[in-house]
């Protein structure tokens, strides 16, 4: 009996010792905030979705630094729930419904890509989960129901066009050569590009398309060699703006205005031309360049400390920015969907591309842009009021 | 049409058709001599190129060195996967259909698991760096020194595995193989012996082929795929197992994709592409040189 008296006794003050443990460790370890999102892992979109993931990586790197997410005054940590969508859009709805509600994520980001976007939107709408996007651009966007689904982008197509004919008559260009990749973004940017073009009566010397997987532009090039444009608009992706960046240095291709669609603003980009991309212009709007984005530079050195590459300055910036508007929108009303919704729709956000505000389900508040690969520099050269360098002409070819 | 007559176009086909026959003699081999279907040969031309892009990353060796790193490792890719994939699919008696069958599912698995670990490696990112990109000129024609390189590699690897074949103790073997598979054994030839082989040198060719094009294209897990195809068109075109029909398949491809579009417009060129293709098979089934294996 003594024995079991003393058995009873230590367990009676060991559970008197853990119990207030156990309190204080269930307040210090507060709940985590489940964050979900399907992104292309593995596919032909894999590559391209890198850029973005990394902005993640990143994001929730500096959220734990800083002690955890501000959900309305409390710090909490965050656990992010991750699937691979496989660079399939279809299998996104699906995804997308069991992290609402089999995971039951209190957070959502976006995937990657402009269909995958459309994919997520009906999703979104059935469950109103408001869900900030960020790689997506298409003038379709508009069509979008706001409410549960923003766009950071101000890179649309018609507004690309507008304001890249815009910048071409203010260069004195009279002609272009118009050189277009057969997938959807570039074509959609084509539609409006050519009429806006006629219009400002600037003419089109050549305008030829090619479909994915070209491998040689020589006729092309040659083609547009001969005509000796002002201006070449090689709306390309860029597996094709490397064919087109080959050749026409082979072919000595000039003309003082060079744009390439998407491509120069990636990393590896630039480790593989170098010097020949200066002067060569790209579709993005932001830049670590731009001095009163007290943001923008902060977000381009921890991303090259963290992933040892630049980031790319569309998908990685619009991703950042995305969850920055996420992040501030929690920080004030917390994880409530209804308050997230309307905090999102009317707020003011302070991100790396400057202040964010939304119209419906666009940016109401960035300026579409164009950069452009001077020196070691992606700067923006359009418009004047936010350009951080002056236009410059594109450098000859090295050779 | 002056354009036709241009040099630079002759060039631009010559170059584009070396890679194409490189890419293809690999999967060519091994389909001639087993009708094993590799789909994986893709993966292997990524991981050549992935060797040449670290050697010279990391190391700042050439891809004109590294390249006999990347045919290292992609060969004992070949031997491993014979040895542990495909040896005991050989030996069970399986019909021919089944075996392609089967080896189609087994490559589509390592295509997949070497995608991946791949990615795991290294992440999905795209890659790319700057080898030999100065111009060279001869008169009115120019090209960059790395597309050069790729030509004469490509041609001479071409022309020795002509030789090899045609001369070769080791590749009359091979070629016994392709054109008797069951014969060939009844004549002393070791047929595992040299399946191994083909096996390692199907997959050095391919591990050979990505380091060159690394030098003029940005590499990712997921940058095999296309060579897989331009491969299938290119062998499927000569006659599959046939490899001087392979050789033909490549530079007519290059051809079309470079005269064609000079003819009529870059829009056209996968109607170009695949109605040749279509066409092709439409008049001989078996390919250009079906049926005429290697004589």
């Amino acid at each position: 009996m003594k024995s079991r008296s003393n058995w009873t006794r230590r367990l009676a003050l060991t559970a008197a010792l853990a119990l207030p443990l156990a309190w204080t460790a269930g307040v210090q370890a507060a709940e985590p905030v489940k964050i979900g999102y399907a992104i292309a892992q593995t596919g032909p979109f894999a590559p391209i979705a890198d850029s973005q993931i990394k902005a993640y990586q990143l994001w929730a790197k500096q959220i734990e630094e800083q002690g955890g997410l501000d959900v309305a005054g409390e710090k909490r940590p965050i656990e992010f729930v991750v699937y691979d969508d496989q660079s399939d859009f279809g299998k996104i709805p699906g995804i997308y419904e069991k992290l609402i509600t089999d995971d039951e994520v209190d957070l959502l980001l976006a995937p990657w890509g402009t269909p995958f976007h459309f994919a997520v939107a009906g999703v979104l709408e059935r469950y109103s989960f408001p869900m900030v996007g960020n790689t997506a651009a298409s003038v379709q966007l508009r069509d979008l129901a706001p409410g549960n689904i923003w766009f950071p982008t101000s890179a649309i197509p018609d507004r690309i066009a507008e304001e890249l004919v815009k910048l071409l008559e203010a260069e004195g260009v009279t002609s272009v050569a118009v050189n277009t990749l057969q997938l959807p973004f570039s074509q959609e940017v084509k539609t409006f590009l050519i009429p806006a073009l006629q219009k400002a009566g600037i003419e089109i010397l050549v305008d030829e398309e090619y479909a994915p997987g070209t491998r040689d532009m020589t006729a092309t090039l040659t083609m547009i060699k001969r005509t000796q444009p002002d201006g070449i608009l090689a709306l390309a992706y860029p597996p094709d703006a490397i064919t087109y960046m080959n050749q026409a240095r082979e072919l000595d291709v000039t003309a003082p205005v060079q744009l390439i669609l998407i491509g120069p603003s990636a990393s590896f980009f630039r480790d593989m031309f170098g010097a020949d991309l200066d002067g060569v212009m790209t579709v993005g709007h932001w830049s670590p360049q731009k001095s009163d984005w007290a943001k923008a530079k902060p977000f381009y050195d921890a991303y090259v400390a963290m992933h040892g590459e630049r980031p790319d300055y569309l998908d990685s910036a619009l991703a950042y920015t995305s969850l920055e508007i996420l992040q501030q929108a929690v920080a004030k009303v917390g994880l409530d969907k209804d308050k997230l919704r309307e905090t999102i729709a009317g707020e003011t956000f302070d991100t790396i591309n400057g202040p964010v505000r939304f119209d419906g389900v666009e940016n109401a508040e960035t300026p579409t842009m164009l950069l452009q690969i001077q020196g070691d520099n992606l700067e923006i050269v359009w418009p004047p009021g936010e350009a951080t360098q002056p236009v410059k002409e594109k450098a000859p070819w090295s050779q | 049409m002056d354009i036709l007559l241009s040099g630079q176009l002759l060039l631009a086909t010559l170059v584009l058709g070396s890679v194409y026959a490189l890419v293809a003699m690999g999967l060519n081999l091994i389909y001639g001599t087993m009708r094993l279907l590799n789909v994986a040969h893709g993966e292997l031309v990524m991981i050549g190129a992935y060797v040449a892009f670290w050697a010279f990353t990391w190391a700042n060796i050439s891809p004109l060195i590294s390249l006999f790193a990347a045919m290292a490792l992609t060969a004992g890719l070949g031997w491993a996967t014979y040895r542990f994939l495909v040896r005991g699919m050989l030996a069970s008696g399986q019909v021919m259909q089944r075996i392609e069958a089967n080896s189609l599912l087994i490559f589509f698995g390592l295509s997949i698991i070497l995608q991946n670990l791949v990615s795991l490696a290294f992440t999905a990112n795209e890659r790319a760096y700057a080898y030999l990109d100065q111009v060279v000129r001869f008169g009115d024609i120019s090209i960059g020194a790395d597309r050069l390189v790729i030509l004469a590699i490509s041609l001479a690897v071409s022309l020795a595995a002509i030789l090899f074949f045609r001369y070769s103790m080791t590749g009359l073997a091979m070629r016994a193989l392709i054109e008797q598979r069951e014969a060939a054994a009844l004549v002393g030839i070791e047929r595992d012996r040299v399946s191994q082989l083909v096996f390692v040198l199907g997959f050095a060719l391919a591990g050979l082929a990505g380091a060159l094009i690394s030098m003029t294209e940005q590499i990712s897990p997921f940058s095999g795929f296309p060579f897989t195809i331009a491969a299938f068109v290119v062998i499927i075109l000569g006659g599959l197992g046939n490899l001087y029909g392979g050789l033909i398949g490549a530079f007519l491809l290059a051809a079309i994709e470079v005269y064609g579009v000079a003819l009529t417009s870059s829009a056209y060129r996968s109607i170009l592409v695949y109605g040749v293709f279509i066409a092709v098979l439409l008049w001989r089934p078996q390919g250009l040189l079906g049926g005429k294996r290697l004589s």
